[in-house]
Order: structure tokens, then sequence, then C-alpha cells
């Protein structure tokens, strides 16, 4: 409860700053937060908004199910071995490195604008955190419970079904805490830049027809999903996995 | 084959260090021997080696034994899978854990996860894994170390009763002497590192024990003054 009334002087504070801001400069570059409010509900009950967040929302979605189901079987395999480890590190460093602009005109030359390139793009951005949160979690097996299942001669198959992926998943959910709120910001960036639909592109339409209270709109629309999102799913992810996170 | 487990000029060196030095004993099948000696000697090794986890540096062992329950010091559970599924993770024939969980008072706790568990409980747990797969050869390394007096006697005892009922074999470490004779019918004293077997002491008494006997107390005054006065 305390926590609640923390955050919510903090919620308040930011709104008091935001309307003290827009009243000191020029409305039509700032709008009051009223007006912004009441040009979003316009924005959200035209239906048309409501389409894009959920073309982002897939596109991100798509995006860090790529990087996941790549990027941990990925890892388990340079967790397990050095040699791997050592070959793949310097391509690894060279995607965590890179930023998304500068793949930007290879992915416009390959698929133009579209879908494709902001999923790749957000995919890109996220695999490094899959792969080596994933190489992490190896290095931290117990080993422990490795010899006590080879102790009772326990099937290859049952230890990594159970030792291996039990001793992986806290970091899987790791995986996802971390990527949801990158996905999202990524794949809006992409999006703005060479995107043909989604939440992105209409902040781009915005800014184009010098619409500034819609770009407020707009931008206040996506981070509330952005975090309603990442709430949500972390919630979740806490219920289902529960044995494992506690532990 | 009489024996359980047989052991000839068994030596084991970490390169320079030399933890056991030409260790040569028998067990019976369905005895209880107990290892003796100070920490550090080299009694975890010794176990491992006979479980299969180290290799000897010299000499050689002979085990009768199929199935190898090892109780652990520490109780290395899974610990994301409940009482039921850690029993369950060792048991290839996935049999029914109602029975060994009763015997070693764990009913109703099937479905705890080890986080929620006690430390004695833990160990009961760490036990009934290793009896789970009914073992000919039943290994204990300093499993109840970190128990109270209480909860050891009273695992002791579940394992007494359980020895009796099976029969199994039973090679266990220990420094602690009450441990050791409420357990034992046989003792090995070993000496400081590099370890040597320097004493057996039988224990003649009976299967029905507990520290307050006067047989009890007197074998520990024993095993004490062997222990301070140069024989270990």
């Amino acid at each position: 409860m305390k926590v609640l009334f923390r955050s919510l002087i903090g919620i308040g504070l930011m709104i008091a700053v935001w309307h003290m801001g827009a009243m000191l400069l020029n409305k039509s570059i700032v709008p009051t937060p009223v007006a912004t409010l009441r040009y979003m509900g316009g924005l959200l009950a035209s239906g048309e908004v409501v389409a894009a967040a959920g073309q982002t929302a897939w596109k991100a979605f798509l995006a860090l199910f790529l990087a996941v189901l790549i990027g941990m079987p990925l890892g388990l395999c340079l967790g397990l071995s050095d040699t791997l480890y050592d070959v793949f590190r310097p391509l690894l460093m060279v995607i965590q490195a890179v930023p998304v602009i500068a793949w930007l005109s290879l992915v416009i030359f390959a698929w133009g604008i579209g879908w494709r390139g902001p999923v790749f793009l957000t995919f890109l951005s996220l695999l490094p955190i899959s792969v080596l949160t994933t190489i992490s979690g190896v290095h931290n097996l117990d080993k422990n419970l490795l010899e006590m299942a080879r102790l009772y001669r326990v099937p290859r198959r049952k230890v990594f079904g159970t030792i291996y992926l039990g001793s992986l998943l806290p970091f899987a959910v790791a995986i996802l805490d971390v990527s949801i709120g990158q996905a999202w910001k990524t794949i809006l960036v992409v999006e703005y830049l060479c995107g043909g639909s989604g939440l992105g592109v209409k902040i781009l339409m915005a800014r184009m027809n010098i619409d500034f209270p819609g770009g407020w709109a707009l931008t206040l629309i996506a981070v509330l999903l952005g975090l309603a999102t990442e709430r949500l799913i972390k919630f979740g992810l806490k219920r289902i996995f529960h044995p494992w996170i506690t532990v | 084959m009489d024996y359980c487990l047989t052991v000839k000029e068994l030596s084991k060196s970490f390169g320079s260090l030399s933890v056991l030095d030409d260790w040569n004993l028998q067990v019976k099948h369905g005895e209880r021997l107990v290892l003796l000696g100070p920490s550090g000697c080299g009694k975890t090794t010794f176990l491992r080696i006979i479980s299969g986890l180290e290799e000897p540096t010299s000499g050689v062992f002979q085990k009768d034994a199929v199935r190898v329950g090892f109780v652990f010091q520490e109780p290395r559970l899974i610990p994301w899978r409940d009482v039921r599924g850690n029993l369950q993770f060792v048991d290839e024939e996935q049999g029914d854990t109602g029975e060994i969980l009763a015997q070693l008072r764990l009913t109703g706790f099937e479905d705890y996860l080890p986080s929620r568990l006690s430390g004695g409980m833990k160990q009961r747990v760490n036990l009934a894994r290793a009896l789970m797969i009914r073992p000919d050869l039943l290994i204990l390394d300093e499993a109840f170390s970190s128990l109270d007096m209480k909860i050891k006697t009273s695992i002791i005892e579940d394992i007494r009763r359980l020895w009796l009922a099976r029969g199994f074999s039973i090679v266990s470490v220990t420094h602690d002497l009450k441990e050791a004779l409420l357990l034992a019918d046989r003792i090995i004293l070993l000496s400081t590192r590099p370890s040597k077997i320097i004493r057996e002491i039988h224990v003649g008494l009976g299967t029905d024990r507990n520290p307050s006997m006067p047989g009890f107390l007197q074998l520990e005054a024993d095993l004490v003054d062997m222990m301070c006065h140069g024989e270990a």
C-alpha cells in the first residue's frame, strides 16, 4: 500500500511537470496532459490506432519468440562447449555492438519497407541477451545435482530434461523479463525508420503532418501498452514458473 | 561372494597430496561399517571411489552390489521438484514413493518443494531417495553432521529399522563418535592424512541401542581414549 502510494506520488509529479512544461512552452508543440488524453481517446475510438498497436505487438512477440527459440539452444551449445563459445563469441560481440541504424540500409535493400525489417532488427537486438544469459545459466548449473544423477545412473535424456532445462528455466524467464521492454522499444524505432505499419509508423506520420498532439498521444499509447504488456507477462511468468523462480 | 565390498591396497593422491594410503578392508553382506576419522582425512574421497565418482591412484576394489544408494552430506535435492519428484528422478521404474515416505515419516510432504522443508526433513528425503532404488549397499557420507542429536538419533533409528527389514550393507563415514556407535557393527579408525586404517573395533551392542546404555558409554570412552592418545 505504501509502495502504491509512493508510486502514485511519482506519477502525479510527472504529470505536474508535464503540465507546467505545456504552460510554459507552446501548447501546440507540448499539449497539456488533459488535451493529450482527450486526443488519445479520440484516436482509440477510431479503431485505427488499436489495429496499429496490434500490428506492432505481434511483430515484437515474433521477434522475441525467435530470439528465445534460436538464442537459448545456441546459448546451451555455447555454454557446454568452450570451443564453440570461442568461435561464436566475436560474432555475438559484433551483433551486440552494432547499432540498429547500421543494419538499416542492409535491411531496406533486402526487404524494403514492411514487417520483416522491424522483426529482423528487433530479433538481432534481442539475440545476444538470449544467448549470453543462457550461457551464464549453463555455467551456473549445480554440479552437485549432475554428480547425484551420475551416481544414480539416471539416463541422459532425463538429466537433460530435468536438471539442464530446469536450471535454465529461471534464465529463460530472466531473458523474457529483460527482453520484453527492449523488444517494444526497438520495434517502435525500427517501424519509425523502415516499417510498413504499426505504432512507429503512426508516430512518423504524425511528425510528417506536424500533428504534435497526435505524436504525443501515440507515444503515450505506446508507453502505456509497453508497460502494461511487460507487467502482464512478468506476472504470468511468475505465476507459471514459481517453483523454478522462487528457489 | 561373501563380501559386498573388498578393498585391496587402495591409495589415492591428488597431485603431490597423498590422501589415502594403502587401504585394505572388506564389508560383509548386510554388515554396517563405520569409518571414523578426523576431518579432512579422506573419508569422503574413499566413498567417492567406491561409488565410482573417483578413480583410485593405485589398488583395486570389488563391489558385489548392483544398486548403490548414496546419502550425501548436503541433501542435493532438485529445488524445483517436489519430494515425490525428487524420489522418482532416481527411480528408473517410477515405483510407488508412498511406502518409503511413510517409513521415513514423510507422509503428507509429498508435494512440498525442498525450500519448504527443514534441514532434518531434507536429509530424510536424501535418505528416502537413496532407499528408493532398493540398494544392496547404502553409503552415508557424514549425512547427519549438520543435524542436532535428537534428529540424528531419530533418523539413525529409522535406518536401523529399514536395515533390519531389508538387510542391505551400510558403509558410513563420520567424525561423530555417538553416531558411529549408534549405527555400526564394526568401526574402523583412521589416522590423519594421508589416512591409514589403524584399528578395527567390533561393536557388540546388539541392534537396539541408545546413548545412555552402559556398554555404549564405555565404548564411547574407549574410542575417545584411542583417538586422543595416539591410537588414531
